[in-house]
């Protein structure tokens, strides 16, 4: 049922970019792998973990998108889901790493041994095993925002007070995760990976898997946004973004429809933090600093919120910048971003992609208008058939 | 009658003595500074001692200089002599010597002798015209509580008019005797004395005392001790009240202004954080204005600092609202996101200017120190903050209930619309509520830039916990932000002990997460209507 | 709260029931003491000035509000006190606010096939697929609604009255027993509003219909009994003509 609900309809513009997305999941390895070093399109080395911390971004800030711009759910503490997902996957790398520590402890990380901890704490059993880490990647941040949600959407905390206790949230998980009494490494957090599943993760082989997977997974991710947005539980979650009480009068379960979104939404920023850990090589509780999540925020807000490339173009665009900007000018990188935050939200609210989107659609309207001087009365006639229907569903889907 | 009269003698004997060095000339210690370089150790221990007795003014820092290995003196003995950087100098007028014996070497020490040195030291102190001086050696005494000394410290007593230091000594008096072999009744005096002081100390007394006394003395030394601890135990939760009501009021000054603005105009201002730090850089720049330019006034440069703060900020608030806020009205999310990028800048213009590290603001001779209320020690500062706090919660709360600009906001906080075609400039009233509140978190800057690091990131450490006490306390109500900060504030003091600094403060959040989960709207909130 | 149900109740056949309702804000008596009863198929009228408790009383009946003390039934057996707003909509009472609230980014089709009565659950709409029999029923929606030629039009798009007409189409896809409408004529034109007054009495064949609304002309052109709200409870009840020669409603309501 979930397979055909995948391939269910797509917007042909989602279909073609993930499809492009894929293409790079490919064309990025095969470059870096087998063009010489000095070929125009040869993608050198130190770019592919680059390129592939952007798409885990864009990944994260496309499950933010799904709550934020189809929802109406500000999350302020999406950076919390990512982390969690992040460290479950340090946690299974760090068990790689076995006896090679500089402590040599054949169960224990390092920072156990450390601090003279005798025994393995119960909640890192099963982490030396992949699927178990990978479970673990999409049930650990799903439980919490579940159990979050659970309580904000039925005690019906909304808007700026519901952006606030999520802000909340993810700063008590900051101070949480600085103690080393979590386990989890304290301020260092998990670092020094060897390998996953056998390969060594510096190597330029499992480098270019790694920006292959994360490619799959956004590709894949997409997919199952356009799935769910386009179908009539996306419509509802529009619905109670524009008018949640009309949604309610109407008998829907708003806190149930907000859970289910907001959960997903979670599970899928979980997968983006196990796929950037391997990559970047750390997962520390800074991961958890509020500043970060609103960042995301910010990605979302560029790119266009309430559109599914939007946020994908819009995280890439910015950290594309910033890397750009830290390297060239460091000092200045605050003010570009804080600057971009006032300009998106005066200027460009719809960010790139959603003004793109009106641009089009204006000029749309304006043939459409001329044709409808001519036929208007047959189109009235004609509306109950079937073009209608379908050209419903395409217009919907923006 | 037999003591008052041994106690008249001493005194007498010790007033006469006092005269009598005070007449006696400098010179005429020189040859007891020289005996210092002759004979052997017992010798000098008596030459030490004879030094000490004749009272002069110099003798506690010659005694320094010879325990500090500078003093020098021909092997076969005579002149004593001062080791300086560029050779010798004369001990008593520091003139430099430059015809000295070929044989000298340091005057040695062993422990006899260091012994001596610091009985004499203590004798001087506890002695000394200086006021601290005294306390200081008294309170030394109290901790080593010698028995050798306690000659000394009974002349001393008999002498001291000061009535703390006096305590002191009585209390060391007392520790002195319960290690000798002083009666049953004067034993039991002493242990009344050192109970009465009533603090941690006198329990640490106490104990040790108990496993050494007299079987018939341990019920009584027992009592004291209980009694001192549920004493302790109630100053421990007055304490710990008083250390929240502390934190409470660096909250509330935090958070009054995101009141006013979340409250009233219904605007998150995530820079408000940064209107706090620029009201402590302001502080800053005065205090380093008037210490240059009038340094007289250093000592009431706050005076300066409060309206310059508000002011600066106020103004810098009221080019927001102008600026990009009045634009986003309407869109509470989209305002977070900009006042958050604005934030940044403020941040990074802030380190810009004055570079990255803490700046030192310092505080004024009556925000220092500490004085005693009961069994807790009370900072000046802390004190000081708590009564600015609650001014300014007040004087807040006049302006909205009595003021021409509170009614016009208040109007428009309930109907906008109508407001406006009663004739009010609601941009006016928007502009001012704003400046208003991004004014007072500059004077809350002012406050925070005496006990807290004045760094660029000031701010940052303030904004959640006063987002958590205005959504604590309710929207719309500044006694819910009164009631919200003291609870927050006494809750995280009371729960630190026992969870932890850090833990308390995830607890506290995780507690709060939980409360809006059963109020949504805080614990004063408006009902009805009005609301939606 | 006494919810409390007599036993006396379970013999009244009415749709709804209200019987000794009062709630209040901070002190001020929205409702006092209302007590109202609504047959099936009845259309009926309520009337009153600017904080009578009209929609108070909507919001009590539709679960946004609880009130303080007091009891309502709904098909003489479903207490409303106990439920929200979503189970109270699945239980077959629309709601029409008095400000047109639809779903404006969706086009005027997508807001009748959300408000359409199907199961409302996440994974029933995450998998829901238009059937024929939802889609003619969509279409037979559009037409009663007179908004078949716009049926692609974003509703932000629709005017004032439009969107009044599509909400109603949305309550009439919700297929309520009872439908309750928030002044449905404010803003309309006097055509409009003739319109409207005609849509309304063609609905309450099938259902029973509640109207508040300020503008006489179209109560007496709904014809239906009329109960006239004050302070919370009601002031009269009965014909049109009886109750605005009641001295009692001309000095509350139309003599100011």
């Amino acid at each position: 049922m979930i397979t055909q609900m995948l391939l269910r309809n797509h917007d042909k513009k989602v279909l073609w970019f993930a499809l492009a997305i894929l293409a790079a999941a490919v064309l990025v390895p095969l470059s870096n792998l087998l063009l010489p070093a000095g070929n125009p399109l040869h993608v050198p080395d130190h770019m592919v973990p680059l390129l592939g911390k952007y798409l885990s971004y864009a990944l994260l800030a496309l499950a933010l998108d799904l709550v934020w711009g189809y929802c109406g759910i500000l999350s302020l503490g999406h950076g919390a889901f990512f982390a969690l997902g992040g460290y479950a996957m340090g946690m299974y790398l760090m068990r790689q790493i076995g006896p090679r520590g500089v402590y040599a402890n054949p169960l224990l990380p390092d920072f156990m041994v450390f601090l003279n901890w005798q025994e393995l704490p119960w909640y890192w059993y099963g982490f030396d095993q992949f699927w178990f880490a990978a479970l673990m990647v999409l049930f650990v941040p799903g439980l919490l925002a579940f159990v979050f949600g659970w309580f904000a959407f039925r005690s019906r905390v909304t808007g700026v007070y519901l952006s606030i206790i999520t802000q909340a949230m993810t700063y008590a998980l900051l101070l949480a995760f600085f103690r080393n009494e979590m386990g989890f490494g304290g301020n260092n957090g998990l670092t020094d990976f060897k390998d996953i599943l056998g390969f060594n993760i510096q190597a330029g082989g499992t480098r270019a898997t790694l920006f292959a997977a994360t490619a799959i997974m956004l590709a894949l991710a997409l997919l199952l946004s356009s799935a769910i947005v386009k179908s009539k539980y996306g419509k509802v979650l529009v619905g109670v973004r524009d008018a949640e009480s009309r949604t309610r009068f109407l008998g829907y379960r708003v806190e149930n429809m907000k859970l289910f979104i907001f959960t997903v939404s979670a599970m899928m920023a979980g997968v983006a933090g196990a796929l950037y850990v391997p990559q970047v090589g750390i997962i520390n509780p800074g991961e958890f600093a509020p500043a970060n999540s609103i960042e995301v925020v910010i990605w979302t807000a560029v790119g266009g919120r309430g559109t599914l490339i939007g946020p994908i173009i819009g995280a890439v665009l910015v950290n594309f910048g910033k890397s750009i900007f830290t390297a060239a000018f460091p000092e200045f990188w605050l003010f570009a971003l804080g600057a971009l935050f006032v300009a998106t939200t005066l200027f460009l609210p719809k960010g790139i992609v959603g003004t793109l989107q009106q641009f089009a659609k204006a000029r749309d309207e304006r043939k459409v208008a001329a044709a409808k001087e001519h036929a208007y009365q047959e189109q009235a006639a004609k509306s109950a058939g079937e073009d209608g229907l379908a050209s419903a569903h395409t217009q919907a889907a923006e | 009658m037999y003591r008052t009269i041994q106690i008249f003698l001493v005194a007498l004997c010790l007033i006469i003595s006092a005269f009598a060095t005070g007449a006696r000339a400098q010179e005429d210690i020189r040859p007891l500074v020289d005996a210092l370089g002759q004979g052997g150790f017992p010798q000098k221990i008596e030459a030490v001692g004879a030094l000490a007795a004749s009272g002069d003014p110099k003798v506690a820092e010659i005694l320094g200089l010879l325990s500090d290995g500078k003093l020098f003196a021909p092997k076969t003995g005579g002149a004593v002599f001062l080791e300086t950087d560029s050779g010798y100098a004369d001990v008593l007028t520091g003139a430099p010597v430059t015809d000295v014996p070929g044989n000298l070497q340091k005057i040695r020490l062993n422990n006899g002798l260091r012994g001596a040195i610091s009985a004499a030291m203590s004798q001087l102190t506890l002695l000394s015209p200086d006021r601290g001086a005294r306390f200081a050696a008294a309170q030394d005494l109290l901790k080593e509580a010698n028995p050798e000394n306690l000659d000394l410290l009974n002349s001393a007593l008999a002498k001291e008019q000061d009535a703390e230091i006096k305590a002191t000594m009585e209390a060391a008096r007392a520790v002195i005797l319960l290690k000798t072999d002083a009666s049953f009744e004067d034993k039991e005096a002493a242990i009344a004395t050192i109970a009465a002081r009533g603090n941690r100390d006198a329990v640490n007394i106490l104990n040790a005392a108990f496993s050494s006394a007299p079987a018939d003395l341990q019920p009584a030394i027992q009592a004291h001790i209980d009694g001192i601890n549920q004493k302790l135990a109630i100053w421990d939760v007055v304490q710990n009240i008083w250390y929240g009501l502390s934190l409470g009021s660096v909250l509330l000054l935090a958070a009054i202004g995101l009141a006013i603005t979340f409250g009233v105009m219904g605007v998150i201002n995530m820079a408000h954080g940064e209107m706090v730090m620029l009201g402590a850089y302001t502080t800053y720049v005065v205090q380093q204005t008037i210490n240059s330019a009038a340094p007289e006034l250093a000592n009431f440069s706050l005076a300066f600092a409060v309206p310059a703060a508000f002011l600066v900020t106020g103004l810098i608030g009221i080019g927001i609202e102008r600026g990009i806020i009045r634009w986003l009205y309407g869109r509470p999310l989209e305002t977070l996101l900009a006042t958050w990028g604005l934030s940044l800048i403020l941040q990074q213009t802030i380190r810009t200017i004055f570079g990255p590290t803490n700046r030192q603001v310092d505080n004024p001779s009556w925000m220092s120190g500490a004085f005693d209320f009961g069994g807790m020690s009370i900072t000046w500062n802390r004190m000081w903050i708590i009564v600015f706090s609650i001014a300014v919660f007040f004087a807040l709360l006049l302006l909205l209930k009595r003021s021409k600009f509170g009614l016009q906001m208040r109007a428009v906080t309930q109907n906008r619309r109508m407001a406006s075609s009663m004739g009010i400039r609601t941009p006016w009233v928007d502009a001012f509520t704003f400046g208003l509140g991004s004014g007072i978190a500059g004077m809350a800057g002012v406050a925070l830039s005496q006990i807290d690091n004045v760094s660029p990131n000031l701010g940052q450490n303030y904004i959640i916990d006063s987002f958590m006490v205005v959504v604590f306390g309710g929207v719309g109500n500044l006694w819910g932000t009164l009631v919200g900060a003291m609870t927050l504030g006494i809750a995280n003091k009371f729960l630190e002990p026992y969870a932890g600094a850090v833990l308390g403060k995830i607890l506290i959040l995780v507690l709060i997460i939980l409360f809006i989960q059963r109020r949504p709207r805080g614990l004063f909130a408006l009902k009805g209507r009005a609301v939606e | 709260m006494t919810t409390v149900k007599p036993a006396a109740l379970k013999t009244t056949n009415s749709i709804l029931y209200l019987d000794g309702v009062s709630v209040s804000f901070d002190g001020f008596k929205a409702l006092n003491s209302l007590s109202f009863v609504v047959e099936p198929g009845e259309l009926r009228a309520i009337i009153g000035p600017n904080g009578a408790g009209k929609t108070t009383m909507m919001d009590i009946i539709t679960g946004k509000t609880r009130p303080d003390e007091g009891i309502v039934y709904f098909n003489g057996e479903v207490d409303l006190t106990q439920k929200d707003e979503a189970d109270i909509a699945q239980l077959g009472i629309g709601r029409k606010f008095q400000k047109p609230t639809v779903f404006e980014s969706h086009t005027v089709w997508d807001n009748i096939e959300l408000a359409l009565n199907r199961k409302r659950g996440v994974f029933a709409t995450l998998f829901y697929k238009l059937t024929p029999e939802d889609k003619a029923r969509i279409e037979e929606i559009l037409e009663t609604v007179r908004m078949t030629a716009r049926k692609d039009d974003l509703a932000a798009n629709l005017s004032h009255g439009q969107k009044q007409w599509l909400e109603i189409g949305m309550l009439l896809a919700q297929e309520p027993k009872l439908l309750l409408v928030d002044e449905p004529v404010a803003g309309m034109t006097d055509a409009e509003t003739t319109e409207t007054a005609v849509l309304l009495k063609e609905i309450a064949k099938t259902r029973s219909v509640v109207v508040v609304e300020h503008d006489m002309g179209f109560i007496r052109d709904l014809g239906v009994k009329v109960t006239c709200l004050a302070e919370g409870s009601v002031l009269a009840e009965g014909s049109i003509d009886f109750v605005s020669s009641d001295p009692k409603v001309i000095e509350n309501y139309l003599g100011r």
